[in-house]
């Protein structure tokens, strides 16, 4: 077991970092060490595939960091959409009747975002997608929640 | 190859309840598909009847996309949890 494999597992036990970042901090080292384990023109494809591979899900949690005010009465939030829903979905905004999107719009509007809900199409929805996969949110609330919205 | 969902599992748990339900949506599938080709001339016949007013196609189209969404329902997961509640539904 590599040095930093070790580090990451113990950071988990001793609750420094979450199951989920462990999750990522291993994986992350797997696709580093593909390179160097196999050698030449399949490694590096290897590699790149791993890196550039197609992200599945979309994550979205919320934990109580180590500040939050109240860590045991905190709320735990854990969503894992798949990508396939999501485009899926995007497919059914085309039956949204015309007006409905217009109430849409106006209701993004009065809240500050002016965002036009017609824009969204199935076409550029791959290209979206593909641009999640270098997305991360990291937010930390006032009472000390760690949002954080990902792909995987 | 994606595969379809094959179980549902919905937790809920609070002060006085506490829920907790395995449905096996793989059982559900034949049944749909019954459904689906006992009401398939109705369907035919609408869509058909409704294919000048545009909305036809449109009910076409909902209903593959209503399936395909559906195919894509494996892998969902949503867990709330709250200090006295929790709720729980992931698609397998």
């Amino acid at each position: 077991m590599s040095d930093n494999r070790k580090k990451i597992l113990e950071m988990l036990a001793q609750n420094k970092i979450s199951a989920d970042e462990a999750y990522r901090l291993l994986s992350a080292i797997d696709v580093g060490e593909v390179g160097p384990r196999d050698s030449g023109r399949e490694g590096q494809l290897k590699s790149e595939t791993s890196i550039k591979s197609k992200p599945r899900y979309l994550r979205v949690t919320v934990t109580p960091g180590d500040k939050h005010v109240d860590p045991e009465h905190a709320d735990r939030v854990n969503v894992r959409v798949p990508m396939s829903l999501i485009r899926a979905g995007i497919k059914l905004t085309a039956l949204i009747p015309p007006e409905a999107l217009d109430k849409a719009n106006n209701a993004l509007k009065e809240k500050g975002i002016n965002f036009d809900v017609r824009s969204i199409k199935s076409e550029t929805i791959e290209e979206l997608i593909d641009a999640l996969g270098d997305m991360q949110v990291d937010v930390q609330s006032a009472r000390g929640d760690n949002i954080k919205v990902f792909v995987e | 190859m994606n595969w379809p969902p094959m179980l549902m599992h919905i937790k809920i748990k609070n002060k006085n309840t506490k829920f907790g339900l395995w449905l096996p949506l793989f059982l559900l599938f034949p049944l749909a598909l019954v459904i689906f080709i006992i009401l398939s001339p109705l369907i035919l016949i609408a869509v058909i009847v409704l294919w000048h007013t545009g909305w036809g196609k449109l009910a076409l189209f909902s209903l593959k996309a209503a399936f395909v969404a559906c195919w894509s329902l494996r892998g969902l997961k949503v867990d709330v949890q709250g200090p006295n509640e929790c709720v729980s539904i992931s698609i397998i």
